[in-house]
């Protein structure tokens, strides 16, 4: 298994090469001039070149390219254009603000997603089943910002319990954390909860059918053992298999999600930095992230592990 | 010094009545801003969102006042050498930082070396030859040639030149301590998230004045502190100000103005006039190389329906380059403007010898207004036979084009704000040589000798009246041949909660002089 968890940390480095590679490629090639927007639209010519010139944007592509990667081996992801400071330092303040939003999301979404799905495996086609499938339906349905939207207007404008946006650090204050990103969570996790309930249901119910749970309804065993004991745990790999899918696409939901919400997070980082062109936040920004989500599916993977024996990845 | 004393100009008379007070005095307030702030950096950054939070901060020797006329601000006087070559400030005594030191020439000298490095609009400087400090507390500027405008650019809020202590001068582009001398003092700056200040308790209002006026004039800090929280999303601004989060805000959206008008507890507060809203053409890429194409799509246009679709309803048709409010205001050229006149457009087009070239209307969807008024102008201009497309890019990409494609538009759709609301010296700059935005890439070839000639007599006018008649000429050509084609007055909405007060609308939100009181 070490053996193995070294293998893929190494498969890490050229894949994050060629994702470094990429974003700063095609930033490149997207019209739009970071000088611009740092010298503000009422600018000159002449006052953006000047810009142009300060931030090296002058410089030919691979001569940027290559300092690029000549700071990239030195741990240094540039400076931003606009915001002047460091791009590492700048990113990873913002990223516990996303991740523990990302993680609430993911709760919430494990929680209700997966009890949502067993519910209506158990209950097959019985109204139970129906209503359920019918509530993750609209969960899939609805847009995310859409949503948030709402659920601002019922539970901070009309009912009062929730503010309408900003962020509180979970370091200051665990109860003003939870209000501030109860909404946002909600708005991120109803989309997965809902995908995750019909993927829980279908194979909860594929699970039911195997011949061990048989075996175990015939030896006696009561219904909540034979479910949460013996079903259960296979149900899990592949729920498992869309945890890692479930929570790059929460970070990446959050892009808009912190927009309406005013949070200053990762996704509300990149979403601006990309509208104003602002190349190191983009390119150093993706990497961290990028480094984040293969750690992340390499953990998911180690779990097969555990909830599937037939998974032996030193065997290889 | 022989010279003369323009001090008059500039300077009110010592109030008459006893300087203003805040009614009421405490309360944090908090605004919800509707853009990003990347940096406080006055020299360094010409955003609006920098400006919004950075002009409470930071002072400079001079500003504008309600109706944009420059006014001494750090300086108390500032006399003009008959030459025109030397511009002595005296600069106000007793000024100090928010790092509690005193405010001398040494700094004003600083801040003068730092912007000529990295300022934004340093080219403002650029017939300056060298300024010294004879003293304390008077700074002279001496100039390479006479720049009869120098008061007036100085004066500029675009990116003015804020005079910072003279140890924070050092500091790279974006990377500026925010230590000034205005009413308010920095507490917090998250970026994404809000900038909060409190209250600069050594702050020294201009006595001068006994008002505050424009960016200038006898400031008080009334509330405790200002928070401007960044909120983006235009629902969300609007439902933090409902349940009170939020005290005011900026740019509302038209479709919630009804609603919020009916609030007691919230009053509207319409912004007028914030900017022109236009589409600029290329002379460069037929069919807009031919004056008799712009003049027919310019008569087929019916302003009043572009500005109604584009701003549901938060506008004004009104001609002009400069509100009527300015003394400089003209109707030069109205001729041109909203003729609404299929007929007249189609026998110019025909005049023209135009026979069905694409025009391709460069817009966005960032700006919804933008978005919007293309589709208006694309759908009035194929009934007259036009073969319009509408390309849509994002707004950074539609400037990049603009500046760098000149076969890929025909019309690029803005808007412009702040430098119609610097006056008239400033409104035509992206007309203006050396590099016109009608004709980027080829300036020499294409460029309007017309309104060149008019523009250089505005920019070099002896005096006002010659200036302002050369505006008028200047205005009058870029209508006739189609330079530029306004389509009208952008309001914008601003609102708050009704125990604001004395919260009125300017070209940034202002929270000096505004006190909220514990009941509306």
């Amino acid at each position: 298994m070490i053996a193995y968890i070294i293998r893929r940390l190494l498969y890490v480095i050229p894949v994050l090469l060629i994702i470094s590679l990429i974003s700063f490629s095609l930033m490149q090639l997207v019209p739009g001039d970071p000088a611009i927007v740092v010298a503000g639209t009422s600018a000159s010519n002449e006052e953006i070149e000047r810009v142009r010139e300060q931030l090296g944007l002058n410089q030919p592509f691979h001569v940027q390219l290559l300092t690029w990667y000549a700071n990239l081996f030195r741990g240094d992801l540039g400076t931003s254009f606009l915001l002047g400071r460091d791009v590492v330092e700048v990113t990873l303040e913002r990223l516990p603000v996303s991740l523990s939003i990302a993680i609430y999301a993911l709760v919430l979404t494990l929680i209700f997603g997966i009890m949502l799905g067993i519910i209506a495996a158990l209950r097959q086609n019985s109204w139970v089943d129906q209503a359920v499938m019918t509530v993750a339906l609209i969960g899939v349905s609805l847009p995310n910002f859409w949503l948030g939207l709402i659920l601002i207007v019922i539970f901070a404008v009309e009912l009062g319990w929730l503010p309408t946006a900003g962020y509180v650090p979970f370091t200051e204050d665990i109860v003003g954390w939870l209000r501030s990103t109860t909404l946002p969570a909600v708005s991120l996790a109803m989309l997965q909860m809902g995908l995750l309930a019909r993927i829980t249901r279908s194979t909860m119910l594929e699970v039911l059918r195997q011949d061990y749970i048989r075996t175990a309804r015939a030896k006696g065993l009561p219904e909540h053992v034979v479910v949460g004991k013996h079903a259960l745990k296979n149900v899990m790999i592949p729920v498992i298999t869309v945890i890692g899918i479930i929570f790059s696409v929460l970070l990446s939901g959050s892009v808009v999600i912190e927009t309406i919400f005013s949070i200053p997070g990762v996704g509300s980082l990149l979403g601006s930095a990309i509208l104003r062109r602002d190349y190191p936040v983009i390119q150093g920004g993706l990497l961290l992230v990028a480094t984040m989500l293969l750690l992340l599916n390499l953990v998911i993977d180690v779990l097969y592990a555990y909830f599937d024996s037939r998974v032996r990845y030193d065997r290889d | 010094m022989a010279g003369i004393s323009v001090a008059a100009l500039f300077a009110a008379a010592a109030p008459a009545m006893a300087a203003w007070e805040c009614p009421e005095t405490g309360g944090d307030l908090t605004f919800g801003q509707e853009a990003k702030v990347n940096s406080l950096d006055m020299h360094a950054s010409s955003t609006i969102s920098t400006r919004n939070v950075a002009m409470h901060i930071f002072e400079s020797l001079m500003t504008r006042d309600e109706t944009n006329n420059p006014i001494l601000e750090l300086a108390e006087a500032v006399d003009t050498s008959e030459d025109g070559l030397t511009y002595t400030f005296t600069l106000r005594d007793g000024i100090t930082f928010h790092d509690g030191s005193d405010m001398t020439s040494a700094d004003v000298a600083a801040s003068f070396d730092r912007y000529s490095k990295i300022g934004v609009e340093r080219g403002i400087l650029s017939n300056v030859e060298s300024w010294e400090t004879p003293d304390d507390l008077t700074f002279v500027v001496h100039m390479s040639q006479a720049q009869p405008t120098f008061l007036e650019d100085l004066s500029s809020f675009s990116v003015p030149i804020v005079i910072i202590p003279s140890e924070n001068a050092g500091a790279d582009p974006l990377k500026l301590e925010p230590v000034g001398t205005g009413p308010f003092e920095l507490v917090e700056f998250v970026a994404d998230s809000h900038v909060k200040l409190k209250r600069f308790d050594g702050y020294k209002p201009n006595e001068a004045y006994d008002e505050r006026t424009g960016f200038g004039g006898y400031k008080v800090a009334c509330v405790d502190t200002v928070t401007f929280r960044i909120v983006t999303e235009p629902g969300s601004r609007v439902a933090g100000l409902e349940t009170g989060e939020l005290d005011a805000v900026e740019d509302v959206p038209q479709a919630s103005v009804e609603r919020l008008s009916s609030n007691p507890d919230i009053a509207m507060i319409p912004y007028e006039n914030f900017w022109i809203h236009l589409a600029t053409p290329n002379f460069e890429k037929p069919p807009t190389d031919k004056k008799l194409v712009r003049q027919a799509i310019a008569a087929a246009l019916d302003m009043e329906e572009i500005m109604l679709v584009a701003t549901d309803g938060a506008y004004n048709v009104n001609f002009g380059f400069q509100t009527q409010d300015r003394a400089v205001y003209s109707d030069a050229g109205k001729e041109y403007f909203n003729l609404a006149d299929p007929e007249k457009a189609k026998a110019l087009l025909e005049e023209a010898g135009y026979d069905g070239e694409e025009l391709v209307l460069l817009t966005n969807r960032d700006y919804s207004t933008m978005y919007n008024a293309a589709l208006v102008m694309s759908e009035q201009l194929q009934d007259i036979g036009m073969n319009v497309r509408v390309e849509v890019q994002d707004w950074p990409a539609t400037i990049a084009t603009r500046n760098k494609n000149p076969d890929a538009w025909n019309y690029h759709f803005t808007g412009w704000g702040t430098n119609t609301s610097l006056g008239y010296l400033a409104v035509f700059k992206f007309l203006a040589p050396p590099q016109p935005i009608y004709a980027m890439s080829d300036p020499e070839k294409n460029m309007d000798e017309a309104f060149n000639t008019a523009y250089t007599e505005m920019m070099n006018g002896a005096n006002f009246e010659v200036r302002k008649e050369a505006f008028a000429e200047a205005q009058r050509v870029v209508m006739e041949d189609g330079l530029a084609l306004p389509f009208g007055w952008l309001t914008k909405n601003q609102a708050a909660r009704s125990n604001v007060h004395n919260f009125v609308p300017f070209r940034i939100p202002r929270m000096y002089n505004v006190w909220m009181g514990s009941t509306s």
